[in-house]
């Protein structure tokens, strides 16, 4: 566990970089500080493994004050990722990621255990031939994934990283977030994370401590830091898009339609279009005898004779109960009949999402937001 | 490769001069040197040369990593140190020997001292050049992860350094072999003897005699640091990027 209490940080040239800053971060928590640039991020992490020394506080790990202990051993127990990376040149990959565990003088066999392991976990395979390779060799988001794996090097209970993923690309972002979620789901370090991009911090963080002019403003869950900013500075670093922002943190199994009506694919047409006419709908989704999901029948394709299967849509989307509903939204927005089918890992259908649900889903979120 | 074939044809130019000046003998009243004063007065020259070298790397890279410490920098005395070792080299070489002989008496020491004043400077600058290109970010990584300050000027700024160091080195070493010709203004020996013969004799031949050699050991020794300079340098340092 990680305790910052009042921690100020005055810079030698009388900046305020960071003002009486008290905060808690619980073994296993994803920690994420955010804030515009220039706001005390780096600042309030650096101090945390005492690259920048406090100016008054104090700062505790698991209860002992961290100017009790010599600073090198401190470091080589906290993982240390930064958007430079600094990967060491000279050095291999494999020589990277082991040079924590060669400061701790682990056994050579070990040390070359752990870093294949490390290489496999970041999704840097075949280990052995990337374990060989020199930083120069590697694509940007390659030598991301070696500066993970080099922070996580001696297994540290915590772990601190400076916008790690700030200096790639989108697309590569993402799936390095990704993957870090299914990474710290597997080995559950605590985290202090540091970013400005908002929507990053609300997609990994367990909670968000936002910072303004050195101060801090808001430490919250995502869901609270977006459903009731504190104050108008929270609102506005939160965004317009706030309610889009908002339904990335909801799932589809909350909001949908559980077991909606169907119709089976082997099911006359006559008797299909009786059901439609008595749920006053136009589309039922399609499904065979298991259950399982097959696509649309269309009140304009009816026909008189012939059976379901003959007229149906085949569908094109589908969502499982565990996409984002923001996810979910432009699903919908291709879907052809503009309902999103959800099924199971079965493909059984368990449920619809419609707009009309979506619509009620937003504007009970309008209406907290009136309330708070 | 061309550059091979420019140093094995400078060298065979040299070296064959040496030897057939040496196979002339007689030049009038007076005689060449032998082939074995040659061999002797250039085993003596390298021994200045490398003394010289020798305490200048030591003094050069120990000062050159004090001055890049960051206290060093903010303290000034960066400039004040890199200042003070240019302005050795400001002093004419000649100068430079004949005023350390009063000090240090004629001889070895004499010769040494000015040649390792004289390539102090190229081994300093380029250590400290060497040490302020180095990537912060990779400094910082390092201190993160609990590297002791010693741990980190071995594991990551020396070798990372190298290469530029060894330049340095090169340049002085190369440098200095022919300030080292100067030694016999203040007693000392060397091919400069044999130079300084032929210019008091008025003998072209015996003064080109000691002057080949000359030429022929800063090839050498600078072909020879070139190559340990490449083998120096980290390999990860010459890996191209092969990927995207
Ligand atoms: N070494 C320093 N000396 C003086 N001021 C600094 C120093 N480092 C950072 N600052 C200032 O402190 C404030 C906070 O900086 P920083 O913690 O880097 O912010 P962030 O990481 O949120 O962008 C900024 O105003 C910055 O200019
Ligand atoms: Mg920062």
């Amino acid at each position: 566990m990680i305790r910052l209490e009042e921690v100020t940080k005055v810079y030698p040239d009388g900046t305020e970089a960071v003002r009486g800053v008290t905060l808690q971060v619980a073994k296993g928590e994803f920690c994420v500080l955010l804030g515009p640039s220039g706001c005390g991020k780096t600042t309030t992490l650096k101090m945390i493994n005492r690259l920048i020394p406090l100016s008054s506080g104090r700062i505790t790990v698991d209860g002992v004050d961290i100017y009790k202990v010599d600073p090198n051993d401190l470091r080589r127990g906290i993982g240390y990722a930064i958007q430079e990376i600094g990967l060491f040149p000279h050095m291999t990959v494999g020589e990277n990621i082991a040079t924590v565990p060669r400061l701790l003088r682990w056994p050579k066999e070990r040390i070359r255990r752990r870093v294949e392991e490390l290489l496999e976990l970041v999704g840097l395979v075949p280990p052995e031939e990337f374990s060989k390779k020199y930083p120069a060799e590697l694509s940007g988001g390659q030598r991301q994934r070696v500066g993970v794996a080099r922070a996580l090097g001696a297994d540290p209970p915590i772990l601190l990283m400076d916008e790690p993923f700030g200096a790639i690309d989108p697309i590569t972002r993402e799936r390095l977030q990704d993957e870090f979620l299914r990474i710290q789901a597997e080995i559950k370090k605590t985290i202090v994370f540091v970013t400005h991009d908002i929507n990053e911090a609300v997609k990994l963080g367990d909670r968000i401590a936002l910072m303004r002019e050195g101060r801090l403003v808001q430490y919250a869950t995502p869901a609270e830091l977006l459903a009731h900013p504190k104050d108008g500075f929270v609102r506005d670093f939160v965004g317009a898009d706030r309610t889009l922002k908002a339904l990335r943190l909801l799932r589809v199994r909350e909001v949908m339609e559980e077991k909606p009506p169907t119709v089976e694919a082997s099911k006359p047409l006559a008797e299909a279009r009786e059901r439609l006419e008595r749920l006053g709908v136009n589309f039922l989704p399609v499904v065979d005898r298991e259950g399982r999901f097959l696509g649309w029948l269309n009140r304009t394709n009816l026909r008189p004779e012939g059976r379901v299967a003959e007229v149906m849509t085949p569908y094109s989307v589908l969502a499982t109960p565990d996409t984002p509903l923001n996810e979910a939204l432009s699903l919908m927005f291709e879907s052809a009949v503009g309902n999103l089918a959800v099924v199971d890992g079965e493909g059984r259908l368990r449920g619809l999402l419609t707009f009309r649900r979506l619509h009620e889903v937003l504007r009970e979120s309008y209406r907290e937001e009136g309330q708070g | 490769m061309r550059r091979r074939i420019v140093f094995l044809v400078l060298l065979g130019t040299f070296i064959g001069l040496a030897i057939w000046i040496t196979g002339i003998g007689k030049l009038g009243i007076y005689s060449t040197f032998t082939g074995q004063d040659l061999l002797r007065e250039t085993g003596v020259h390298l021994k200045y040369v490398g003394l010289g070298e020798l305490i200048a790397i030591v003094v050069g890279v120990s000062l050159g990593v004090v001055v890049s410490r960051p206290w060093a920098q903010r303290t000034r005395l960066s400039t004040v140190v890199v200042g003070a070792a240019g302005m050795g080299q400001c002093i004419p070489s000649m100068a430079l020997i004949a005023l350390m002989a009063p000090i240090l008496g004629f001889g070895l020491w004499a010769v040494v001292v000015a040649l390792f004043v004289y390539g102090l400077l190229p081994i300093l600058r380029n250590t400290y050049a060497g040490f302020r290109s180095i990537d912060p970010a990779i400094i910082e990584a390092a201190q993160g992860m609990g590297m002791s300050r010693g741990q980190i000027v071995r594991r990551i700024e020396l070798p990372l350094a190298r290469p530029v160091i060894m330049a340095g080195i090169r340049t002085s070493t190369v440098v200095n072999v022919g300030t080292a010709a100067l030694a016999v203004l203040v007693g000392g020996a060397g091919l400069g003897r044999i130079i300084l013969t032929g210019v008091l004799s008025r003998q072209p031949l015996i003064t080109l005699q000691g002057a080949a050699p000359t030429a022929a050991l800063a090839i050498v020794l600078d072909f020879l640091l070139d190559a340990l300079e490449d083998r120096l340098t980290p390999k990860g340092l010459k890996v191209k990027k092969s990927q995207a």
